[in-house]
């Protein structure tokens, strides 16, 4: 027999098979790449204050200058003082900072939470609740995390390492904006905002997780390569420099400044890249092996030609694109920029390459390699919570390919092929890839996605290109997207629809519409709602009973039936997203005066031919606000046990349900065992009184089995949140949207929040995603998830999740690749958005976890995106290990 | 009324997405009874044609719910666990211990399902399988349950869902013979080719399922794909796979599947309080599968290994 029927004895466990599975056979990586990657793996996180010092420096300068010039003025000096360092081997230069893994404070959005814990600011801080959540969060061990002091470096948020006399320097710029920064400015307006206390509130007991304006105001987007590509620095200086002469003296005098600022800020660039040419050439003079005392001096001629000119080759383009990219992260504390269709950017470039044989395939693909260790070294400097509880150390820049074309016919080629074949060869963390599945992309193409998904890296995640479409048109119409511009579309961050739109390329007299971000920030706004925990506090009648403080006024149901639980919950709901909105529309307001978007909005259709910034709605559409959630399908699973257990069948008055809760049904709390995963909990003596209550509520109907009782819920929470969504408006006075993705918020979230109806124990991990099951509940099998997770519409919402695990031998082989597009391909048609797979053995994360160094290069999926094993937090590497896995040997 | 709707069948499992049993992505469903008793079976729990309590130590806590709640007296507790009387156990279908434990220690294995809500699951399925899918009927012996079978398999055949069916082949033609006509692809396991040391092993000497197979083997158009589970020492010798390929040959059909024991259905036996066996059989080395291949292979049959079937 070959079908054995693996025993799902119990909720959370399977039984091992005898040896660990190995993931498929993986293709090796071209040495210069290798070379690369092994010096990223020796490198730690590490931030240095060159940037924020001379950018403060000049800052302080220019008091009285009008602001944006200012900001212009500041920003240049941070780049034309940053070091200039160039690995050997290296094809593509340039970096955020001078170490290999750097990135550094930027006190400007918010000065107080990289203080030692010890520092008054700090302490300041955390009493007003704001950093609630870095004391819920772990941080990974392993890897390139500085998470302890070691001999003259000094850990700060728990990730970066800072040489200790940079210490007082840090200490000393970040004084200097207290009271001056977004976060402290914002802070002093938010409190404006009747019902301010609410807020505070909510954030102390991690309702909400993290404020939007200071923490990451921008990412979460598609960039746009065009103006560089296309007109080089230069142009676009004569550009900006035409454009001041149009306006200047006309009324809508910011458009002055703001053409000014652009020329400002280019040219702190072009000293910022002129910098490495020179540290190139300098290389040259002293390097003895002459094949790499080529590079250099062909790098110092590429670079001196780009701080000018558009690119004249694909290697050029190539470098281009870095550069801007990396300028965009040095603006602004940033997650999830995108770099979007690079195989559509870059295909022109490429392809007339081939064509005159200037370029072959080995060496493209090389290129390639060394592009994603370029995207892996991006780091992001963030408080603990935001880096370890939101990105879990990943920088979601996200690379998408297939999707459509301009006129809607298939736009996988090539050079995509040769993106997906780096993503096999070189398997680090970014850029994460994502495949726009379309149903006219060839099969070949499909099944090279699937290949790719088969190594284990977790991606491509498959996307829905017609429910991405279809979210778009419904949501920025009334901006003017049409069909044909939404298919310009992708994803940007993690899993955020992003508008896009078609920029004509042009090249040898011939027009190529290549597609770009044209859209700012979207995952701003209300940041991560925690849905079980709302609905504990709607059972509490608007108290934590965590900290045993009221969040809310009573809501006043006697929550006698089931449709006044669920007005309750609705109504808080409501009030967390009404007051939130305020807040942090407010907070945005304090960002774009004190530090408006240049690099950025520079590059953004239409901010150049608006003279505006990305903060004056300079960009062609503006609707990116959203209202986060997070714990959906623990909501609908305890909704759906007190349906029945209280309501249908009466087993239990809801006071007795109270009571079971506050006991955490005789368990012992999370926190006391040490692990976040419902298998590791440990019983008390009082186990005995709730065991009843609490084995009903676990056997009660469970979302992701195909069963209408909990389904409907499902579908009504969904149809119901993402309409109301749309009744907040952000502060560019667009309707808001729903955003439906966890992140790696599921974690802290959960640890804050009570056990849970749906028989959860206090302190757990949540379920990820949207549309993923709780581990261990989904019972009947992959279709039936699918069933349920499409029980509404996807393209009602920004975006959905589904991330599933599942073991290398259910696919392995020909036929096995051929198999697995069927399933993501059926998934797909029945109208789900997103789909991703760990290809992976529980067992073989079990070891990872107790023996992380032997597995540093190992790379897990968690919710949207993917990740070093060694570097994510003990409670989402208890998540992964307990998720179902589809066994089927 | 339509007679089929009263049909009950027993289950063990459902699965869907399974990619080893035929064309394409396929539900697989597990026919609870089996006529034989292998040694080294990994599907235990589809021998017995009766649901049956599972009942898993690790999680139990001993507070006697279970007991108390057993109207047969079923359950007596030992030192350090629970003792069935499971002979008493097959004559229950109330299952009170199941719904009295807390802890999820003990688990009622096997259900009943009518043909009506069985289809509708495959209905449901059927939008994910993609090219080529279907259902494979597997176990336990799926044509000992042979009316329900029956029935499914025609209103499956009926809605053009491609059918399978893997059976042992120790069950009487008449049970086997009227499902044929629904049937597009059989799976036929053969474990030894000598009766008598079939019967050491599986418990049943092999009379009826030779004869069986040579009776498909003429009246089946479909495609026969025969499989052998290869446990060493038992029928991996040369010998014996010649007299396997002889009768393969005399059939007149060519194609076999070698599936190499595993160990994989290990804690099911735990679970039904029996003792597993196959532990005295050693994986098989894939040299020694690569052997028995080409040995087949230059008799002229044709033989897949493990997951490796063309379909």
């Amino acid at each position: 027999m070959i079908t054995t029927k693996n025993p799902h004895i119990n909720y959370y466990g399977h039984q091992p098979g005898e040896s660990i599975e190995n993931r498929e056979q993986k293709r090796s990586l071209s040495p210069r790449a290798n070379t690369a990657r092994e010096l990223y793996f020796s490198a730690k996180s590490s931030t240095s204050m060159e940037f924020p010092y001379w950018y403060t420096r000049r800052w302080e300068e220019l008091e009285g200058e009008i602001p944006i010039i200012r900001r212009a003025e500041a920003l240049k000096a941070g780049f034309s003082h940053l070091t200039p360092v160039i690995y050997p081997g290296e094809i593509l230069a340039m970096g955020k900072a001078a170490f290999l893994r750097g990135s550094y404070p930027m006190p400007w959005l918010s000065e107080a939470f990289f203080m030692a814990a010890e520092d008054k600011l700090y302490k300041e801080a955390q009493e007003s609740g704001k950093l609630t959540a870095d004391t819920f969060t772990t941080m990974g061990k392993g890897g390139g995390n500085v998470t302890t002091s070691v001999g003259k470096v000094i850990s700060i948020a728990g990730k970066f390492g800072i040489r200790v006399e940079e210490m007082p320097i840090m200490l000393e710029v970040a004084k200097k904006w207290k009271d001056k920064s977004v976060d402290d400015v914002g802070h002093k307006y938010e409190q404006l905002v009747p019902g301010y206390s609410e807020k505070e509130a909510l954030m102390r007991s991690v309702i909400c997780m993290f404020d939007s304006g200071y923490t990451l105001p921008q990412g979460r987007e598609v960039i746009n390569y065009y103006y560089p590509l296309q007109f080089g620095i230069e142009g676009i200086i004569a550009n900006c420099k035409e454009s001041t002469a149009a306006v200047a003296g006309y009324p809508d005098m910011d458009r002055l400044y703001f053409f000014q600022a652009v020329i400002i800020m280019l040219e702190g660039l072009q000293k910022w890249i002129r910098n490495y040419a020179e540290e190139a050439r300098f290389l040259t003079s002293i390097e003895k092996d002459e094949k790499q005392k080529a590079e250099y001096s062909e790098m110092a001629e590429r670079l001196d030609w780009i701080s000018a000119k558009p690119p004249r080759t694909f290697h050029d383009a190539l470098q281009m694109i870095w550069i801007f990219h990396v300028a965009v992260l040095n603006e602004d504390a940033i997650s999830g920029l995108s770099p979007g269709r690079v195989g559509q950017v870059l295909y022109p470039f490429w392809q007339r390459d081939i064509k005159n044989g200037i370029i072959n395939r080995e060496q493209s693909l090389e290129m390639l390699e060394c592009m994603r260790i370029k995207f892996t070294e991006i780091d992001c400097f963030a408080s603990m919570g935001v880096v370890g509880g939101v990105l879990s150390g990943n920088t979601f820049n996200n690379l998408c390919i297939g999707g459509s074309l301009k006129d809607g016919t298939s736009a996988a080629n090539e050079l995509e092929m040769l993106i997906l074949e780096a993503g096999i060869t070189c398997d680090t963390p970014q850029p994460t890839l994502s495949l726009l599945y379309d149903e006219n992309l060839p099969e070949e193409f499909l099944l090279k996605g699937v290949e790719c998904t088969k190594i284990g890296t977790g991606y491509p995640a498959w996307i829905n290109n017609r429910v991405a479409m279809e979210f778009l048109v419904s949501n920025y119409g009334h901006e003017g997207l049409n069909m044909e511009e939404a298919r310009a579309w992708a994803i940007g961050g993690c899993l955020e629809t992003s508008p896009g739109s078609w920029m004509p390329l042009e090249l040898d007299g011939e027009i190529h519409w290549i597609p770009g971000g044209s859209a700012p920030a979207t995952s701003v706004g209300v940041h991560f709602l925690n849905l079980p925990k709302l609905l504990e506090v709607a059972l509490f009648d608007g108290m934590d009973m965590r900290t045993s403080q009221r969040i809310f006024p009573s809501h006043g149901y006697a929550l006698d039936t089931y449709e006044e639980l669920w007005k309750s919950f609705q109504y808080y709901f409501s009030r967390a997203c009404h007051i939130l909105t305020l807040t942090n529309n407010v907070q945005h307001d304090a960002w774009r005066k004190i530090s408006p978007s240049l690099i950025n909005s520079m590059l953004k259709p239409d901010c150049l031919a608006k003279g505006k910034d990305i903060g004056q709605m300079g960009c062609r559409y503006n609707t990116t606000f959203n209202i986060e959630s997070c714990g959906t399908a623990n909501l609908v699973n305890s909704l759906a046990a007190l349906k029945k257990n209280v309501f249908t069948e009466k087993n239990y008055s809801l006071n007795e349900y109270r009571k079971a809760l506050l006991a955490n049904f005789g368990y012992k709390t999370a926190q006391e065992t040490g692990s976040y995963s419902l298998i590791d909990q440990v019983p008390t003596e009082q186990y005995h009184t709730w065991k009843k209550i609490h084995r009903q509520s676990l056997d009660a109907p469970k979302f992701g089995n195909d069963d209408p009782f909990v389904d409907t819920i499902m579908k009504d929470w969904e149809d119901w949140f993402c309409d109301m969504a749309h009744n907040y408006r952000s502060l560019y006075d667009q309707p808001m949207y729903a955003c439906q993705i966890s992140v790696s918020t599921h974690g802290p979230m959960g640890a804050v929040t009570l056990a849970g109806p749906d028989g959860r124990l206090s302190g757990t991990t949540f379920s990820d995603g949207s549309v993923s099951a709780y581990p261990g509940t989904d019972k009947n099998g992959p279709y039936a998830l699918f069933n349920s997770a499409t029980c509404w519409s996807h393209s009602k919402s920004q975006n959905s999740q589904l991330n599933m695990k599942i073991h290398p031998s259910v696919v392995k082989g020909r036929e096995g690749s051929r198999k697995f597009l069927e399933l993501i391909r059926a998934y797909l048609r029945k109208g789900g958005f997103h789909v991703q797979f760990n290809i992976v053995d529980s067992r073989m994360l079990k070891q990872a976890q107790s023996d992380p160094e032997k597995y540093r290069s190992l790379l897990v999926r968690v919710a949207g995106f993917t990740q070093y094993w060694v570097e994510l937090g003990k409670q989402i590497q208890d998540e992964v290990i307990a998720r179902t896995e589809y066994e089927e040997l | 009324m339509d007679r089929t709707k009263l049909i009950h069948g027993t289950l063990f499992d459902i699965q869907g997405f399974s990619v080893h049993d035929g064309p394409g992505c396929r539900t697989l469903i597990f026919l609870k009874g089996c006529s034989l008793h292998c040694a080294w079976c990994s599907n235990p729990e589809g021998i017995s044609p009766y649901p049956e309590p599972l009942y898993q130590i690790s999680k139990c806590t001993f507070d006697g719910l279970c007991i108390e709640a057993c109207p047969h007296h079923a359950i007596k507790q030992n030192l350090e666990h629970l003792v069935f009387d499971r002979s008493l156990c097959s004559t229950c279908n109330t299952f009170e211990c199941t719904s009295a434990c807390c802890s999820g220690a003990l688990r009622k294995g096997g259900f009943q399902i009518t043909v009506d809500t069985l289809f509708k699951k495959i209905t449901r399925d059927r939008q994910y399988w993609g090219e080529g899918g279907g259902i494979t009927l597997t176990g336990g012996e799926p044509f000992t349950q042979s009316g329900f079978v029956q029935a499914l398999l025609k209103r499956c055949y009926e809605t053009f869902i491609h059918t399978a069916v893997e059976t042992c082949g120790n069950v009487p033609w008449k049970n086997i013979e009227p499902c044929l006509p629904w049937l597009d692809w059989i799976f036929f396991d053969l474990k030894h080719i000598d009766s008598k040391k079939h019967k050491q092993c599986t418990g049943s000497s092999n009379h009826l399922i030779l004869q069986s197979a040579a009776k498909l083997a003429i009246s089946f158009p479909g495609r026969i794909i025969f499989r052998m589970p290869v446990i060493p020492g038992f029928n991996d010798d040369s010998d014996h796979i010649a007299s396997l390929c002889d009768f393969i040959l005399s059939t007149g059909r060519q194609e076999i599947n070698l599936l190499p024991v595993h160990h994989f259905g290990r804690e099911k036996y735990n679970l039904l309080g029996q003792t597993y066996y196959t532990k005295e059989f050693n994986s098989i080395p894939h040299l020694e599968i690569e052997r028995i291949r080409s040995q087949m292979e230059m008799s002229g049959i044709r033989c897949y290994t493990g997951s490796e079937t063309p379909f």
